[in-house]
């Protein structure tokens, strides 16, 4: 690699490094504070620094590619593979530009090698963005998994033509890119079945592993068969053809034979599967799921550790959620799993994490069972938060607390503003209101960007502004956050914060489309989250994904401008007195120290 | 008196009574005539007042919505998004109270004679793919699932009066959407009985037109009424169905004056069909001849197989030989595998839906896969206003709206494989001649300005290029307003980067300084980067290095060849 090659991966880890952890030692609050803010300095420098190095090393590279010496190439290739390390995921987004680039190139040369390779890689890095979706509707994922897919389909269709390419890594990424065209989510279970039998077909045929010898044909095989009994994740078994459970559990049983019933995963699927073909009852399954939970190791942090902790749990939930019926009587196996849950959670070695636990928790959220003693969903969603992405916990309690403190202001001056929420509305009592009024603008603050917990390291650990398809990725978290929060009936209040805080006023631009201001009985409450939100954005967070910084000063004067635009007008007519102005600045600082103390205390 | 007198006085009383009795039965005649017509005017004077009673009704709907929104508008004049709702209502009460007056006017032209049908020269096509985008959002509303059936239509450019035309179908097709209950089925059918040739030599088709749908139907008494003016179905399953009542009378009217026919069945409960002929003229105008490569292949992916049938009978008849599939996966597997074997298809055409993906996804990749030069072809009922900037992003080279007509397809498949010297309808058709269109190119890195002076080159337009930000200012200043239509402008430049060269000429004091469209071209890629170009009055941002496709999409968006 080049030396800039190397300083950027060296910035990454160094940014991934950074913790917001209390140290062991005797740190005071004081000093814990102190560091933050130094981190936070460091984490602004590493990622100017890593802007410079792309703009004045990578893109010119890019932008005359034809002309790159072959040395230039290989460390590029080298420089993007670091990027994206098995599980470990440094830079999604530029690997992917890297290897556009190089397919473009290939593409121009007709170099076939050179377009499956690239092809092959593309697809790997398409399905480290897709993962963040996983959870969300099919319609939002589906561009994603497309382009995904499209890239090995492509890579695959040079099978045909095995013979004639000499390489053998080339058809090394042939056969993995047949496999991964069954990655992400389906319309259908029949359509990845299918696929992944095809995948099987071609590798388990004598003739090709003639031609190609030096491949390692039996892990080939081994992994698409682990591919398959994954289907068991995406499909339920009303989804799925008696073709479908064959073609899963001939795997499932391939699987099971190399390793046994001691791993959490086959022994899974094995259960599973006998559940799907009605050798076993939904409630013996559930047992010997129980059975698998109460046995995981918490203390083991492997990628299988964190199944058999997280992912099967998720699973288990996933269970209760289709079949209501069947929660009676096991609603303490659940609290205690996800009490279980959060202490491994909480005890995961931050040198370890990868984006398996981050895409394994995003499941747990999917799939969280609420019981009367169960940890409440919106405290678990803020857990998740702060223990992954804390500068967005910070940011959200900072809005909250700002955001109560100018409901509490309005609520005094014109007690019926927020008449339009049916639950305010009925309250008689004007104290009582106003507790009302000021616990809904707290919840509203705390919840509003919780659909980041998706995107977490869009987020956390970045190392550099965003490019363009992140910050498109990005405008997904408001219908992420809503789906999150209304899909539970102790969080459906809050739902309305997540989808409309970044719509604008006037409905003219702004995201998503889905939420309809006027339509929304909240939306005097939303727009007040809107502004105290964007004021926070764009004088704390914004700079460091969107290169946006101003004063706070800058800000409210930005916002009186956007006046009837972006923002209410009956808000914005607030900001013209100093008094409003001073009231949120302090709210939201006060917001951000209580918040370090509360991150320090625990 | 004599017995003569009283034999004449007896004759003549004969004769009296005969006259009289003859007088009798004229009187009772014509008492009958005159009650009938009292009846009648009584009848027609009863609708009459319906109609007043009906049109109060429903002319003070709207107007209480207008005086009611407006009122609501001006009590929160400081929230400006309620306020442009109450205007946005307002404006469909407005519109909604126009066709109300503008039937009433209709119809008393017709009662008149002072209506004109034109004689003018069209597309029948046309005329279909307007009606469509009339009638489907307001069946959708209602989830209900209307059906285009067009099926041996020999002649598509005919004389008529297609405001008229449009009127009679919209009418007819807006009746069984508003008398359908919700998730109800309306189908539409054009056909053509085949051109018949007078002595004259002149040639004319009839156009049979048929709207059949499931809803509430008609009673017989209410059928024999349905021409008639003021009448209109009257339960209370329709309370809220609006209109004048005069509808139909109109189509009646504008379909005879056509020369043409206009019949209805319909069983109460079970829906109505209403079908019209009408005698159309043939246009004498010759058609452009079409180019294709006879006996070639084109690929069609489209899940739809209904849909697929008809692109591939187009296909069919224009000498070409269709493949297709379903899936998107499987059309870039065989595209791939068509490459390689440099057997390509002369074309993709991309339906509206596929099994796995969507058609824009698979056209984003095969344009990558297949290079600029492929032609895509996007055939969908969607409104094109509503795709283009994505289609024209994706790659698309031409859209084709549904429904589909063979002649619309084979000729935007003609003008893109016969490099833009064809006669292509396509909305979107990309390929054209640019020639009379200058860019300036600012590029500082020689080989770069090599590439995209050969690329624009390819395109036509003429290319000026200046070597850094300062040499673009003073070539923009020296040059006369209007000069160039586009400006290709890098960012990172020795002497003057693109920012401060794209402000520069932002602030000069000429009429262009602010309309010429500025593309930012650099391979960075923040979002920050994006940003500083806007906020330096540069239009768009395209990533290096630029190639064709990007050029052509740009080209076909901001200039019109």
């Amino acid at each position: 690699m080049e030396p800039y090659q190397e300083e950027y991966i060296a910035n990454l880890r160094e940014i991934a490094a950074l913790s917001p952890r209390r140290q062991p030692s005797e740190e005071t609050l004081a000093d814990y504070t102190g560091r933050l803010s130094r981190d936070r300095a460091r984490q602004r420098q590493l990622a100017a620094r890593n802007m410079v190095l792309l703009r004045e090393n990578l893109f010119p590279v890019l932008d005359n590619l034809p002309q790159a010496r072959p040395q230039a190439m290989e460390d590029l290739r080298q420089f993007a593979a670091a990027l994206i390390q098995g599980r470990i995921e440094l830079d999604a987004a530029l690997y992917c530009q890297i290897h556009q680039s190089l397919l473009g190139l290939a593409r121009h040369r007709r170099d076939r090698d050179g377009i499956i390779r690239a092809l092959y890689s593309l697809g790997i890095g398409r399905y480290a963005q897709y993962s963040k979706l996983v959870g969300l509707d099919l319609s939002v994922s589906e561009p994603y998994t497309g382009q995904m897919r499209l890239c090995f389909v492509e890579a695959a269709a040079y099978l045909k033509y095995f013979d004639e390419l000499e390489d053998p890594d080339t058809r090394g990424y042939i056969l993995r890119s047949l496999a991964n065209t069954a990655l992400g989510q389906f319309r259908t279970t029949s359509e990845r079945v299918g696929l992944i039998k095809n995948a099987l077909r071609v590798m388990q045929d004598p003739a090709y592993r003639e031609r190609e010898p030096s491949l390692p044909w039996d892990r080939f095989v081994r992994q698409t068969h682990r591919l398959m009994t994954a289907s068991i994740s995406f499909s339920r078994e009303t989804a799925m053809t008696a073709q479908d459970v064959a073609g899963i559990m001939e795997s499932v049983y391939a699987v099971y034979d190399l390793q046994g019933s001691l791993a959490a995963r086959p022994a899974f699927h094995y259960y599973a599967i006998e559940y799907y073909c009605g050798l076993d009852s939904l409630e013996g399954l559930l047992g010997k799921i129980e059975g698998l939970l109460r046995s995981a190791d918490l203390t083991d942090f492997s990628v299988e550790g964190m199944y058999a902790a997280i992912s099967l749990t998720a699973f288990y939930c996933q269970y209760l959620q289709e079949y209501p019926e069947m929660l009676a009587g096991r609603e303490e196996t659940v609290e205690e799993q996800y009490r279980r849950v959060m202490r491994y959670v909480e005890e995961f070695p931050p040198s370890q994490e990868s984006e398996s636990l981050f895409l394994y928790l995003r499941q747990l959220s999917y799939t969280y069972v609420e019981t009367s003693r169960s940890i409440p969903y919106g405290l678990f969603l803020q857990k998740l938060i702060l223990r992954f992405a804390p500068e967005i916990y910070v940011h959200s309690q900072a809005v909250a607390a700002a955001a109560a403190a100018l409901c509490r202001q309005i609520a005094q001056e014109e007690p019926g503003f927020f008449d339009d929420i049916p639950a305010v509305r009925e309250i008689g009592g004007e104290q009582e209101k106003l507790r009302e009024i000021q616990r809904l603008a707290l919840a509203f603050g705390q919840f509003h960007d919780v659909g980041k917990i998706n995107f977490t390291s869009l987020y956390a650990n970045n190392g550099r502004q965003w490019f363009e398809e992140e910050y498109e990725m990005s405008r997904l978290h408001p219908v992420t956050g809503a789906k999150l929060l209304a899909d539970r009936p102790s969080t459906r209040p809050y739902a309305d914060a997540a989808l409309g805080h970044h719509a604008w006023y006037d409905g003219s631009r702004g995201y998503p489309a889905a939420y309809r201001r006027l339509e929304c009985a909240s939306r005097q409450l939303v727009d007040v989250v809107a502004l105290v939100d964007w004021l926070e954005n764009v004088t704390n967070t914004a700079v460091l994904y969107k290169g946006v910084e101003k004063s706070f000063d800058e800000a409210v004067q930005e916002a009186v401008r956007l006046e009837g635009r972006r923002f209410s007008p009956l808000l914005t007519a607030r900001l013209r007195e100093r008094q409003t102005v001073e009231l949120i600045r302090s709210a939201l600082e006060q917001g951000r120290r209580e918040t370090a103390a509360e991150m320090f205390e625990a | 008196m004599t017995i003569y007198d009283f034999e004449q006085t007896g004759r003549d009383g004969e004769m009296e009574k005969n006259e009289l009795s003859a007088a009798c039965r004229e009187l009772e005649q014509k008492a009958a005539a005159l009650e009938s017509a009292l009846r009648a005017a009584e009848e027609a004077n009863q609708a009459k007042s319906r109609f007043l009673s009906n049109m109060s009704h429903d002319i003070r709907t709207p107007v209480n919505a207008i005086v009611g929104l407006t009122t609501i508008g001006l009590s929160h004049i400081d929230e400006k998004a309620r306020v442009q709702d109450c205007l946005r209502k307002i404006q469909t009460a407005s519109a909604h109270l126009m066709s109300l007056v503008n039937d009433v006017l209709d119809m008393s032209r017709i009662d008149s004679g002072r209506l004109v049908i034109s004689q003018e020269e069209f597309s029948l096509a046309d005329l279909i793919h307007d009606i469509a985008v009339i009638v489907r959002p307001q069946a959708a509303q209602k989830r209900q699932d209307l059906r285009l059936d067009i099926r041996d239509i020999h002649e598509e450019r005919l004389v008529g009066d297609p405001l008229r035309l449009r009127q009679i179908l919209v009418n007819i097709i807006n009746n069984a959407v508003k008398y359908t209950q919700e998730a109800g089925c309306i189908t539409v059918s054009f056909r053509q009985e085949p051109v018949q040739t007078s002595p004259q030599g002149e040639r004319a088709a009839l156009l049979r037109f048929a709207c059949q749908d499931n809803g509430m139907g008609m009673s017989p008494e209410f059928l024999e009424r349905i021409f008639l003016p003021f009448e209109r179905v009257r339960t209370s399953q329709v309370s809220r169905i609006e209109g004048t009542g005069l509808g139909m009378s109109i189509v009646k009217n504008l379909v005879d004056g056509m020369g043409g026919q206009i019949t209805v069945e319909s069983q109460e409960g079970e829906g109505s069909c209403f079908r019209v002929e009408l005698p159309l003229p043939v246009s004498a105008q010759n058609r452009p001849p079409l180019r294709l490569p006879a006996g070639q292949t084109a690929l069609v992916a489209e899940s739809r197989d209904d849909r697929a049938a008809q692109i591939t009978g187009c296909l069919q008849e224009g000498g070409l030989v269709p493949m297709r599939t379903a899936s998107g996966l499987e059309a870039v597997t065989r595209l791939t595998e068509a490459q390689v074997e440099d057997r390509m298809p002369c074309a993709l055409l991309l339906g509206q839906s596929l099994s796995d993906m969507q058609p824009l996804d698979v056209a984003a990749h095969v344009r990558q896969l297949a290079g600029p030069d492929f032609p895509i072809v996007l055939v969908s009922e969607e409104d094109w206003a509503q795709l283009e900037y994505r289609a024209s992003r994706a790659g698309v080279s031409a859209f084709v709206p549904c429904p589909l007509f063979k002649s619309r397809l084979l000729s935007t498949l003609s003008g893109l494989l016969d490099g833009g010297q064809g006669a292509s309808e396509s909305r979107g058709d990309r390929a054209g001649d640019y020639s009379r269109f200058r860019a300036l190119l600012v590029e500082d890195n020689e080989l770069n300005q090599e590439i995209a002076v050969e690329l624009l080159g390819m395109t036509g337009v003429q290319v000026d290029v200046a070597g850094d930000g300062r040499q673009a200012v003073e070539r923009f200043a020296a040059s006369p307003p209007g000069c160039y239509d586009l400006i290709f402008m890098d960012i990172q430049m020795p002497v003057m980067d693109g920012y401060e060269a794209a402000r520069r000429i932002r602030a000069m004091d000429r009429p262009d300084a602010q309309s010429v469209w500025i593309v930012a071209m650099t391979a960075n890629a923040f979002v920050e980067d994006v940003r500083l170009s806007r906020e330096a009055g540069m239009n768009e941002h395209v990533s290096k290095p630029v190639d064709l496709d990007h050029i052509q999409e740009l080209l076909s968006r901001r200039l019109k060849p």
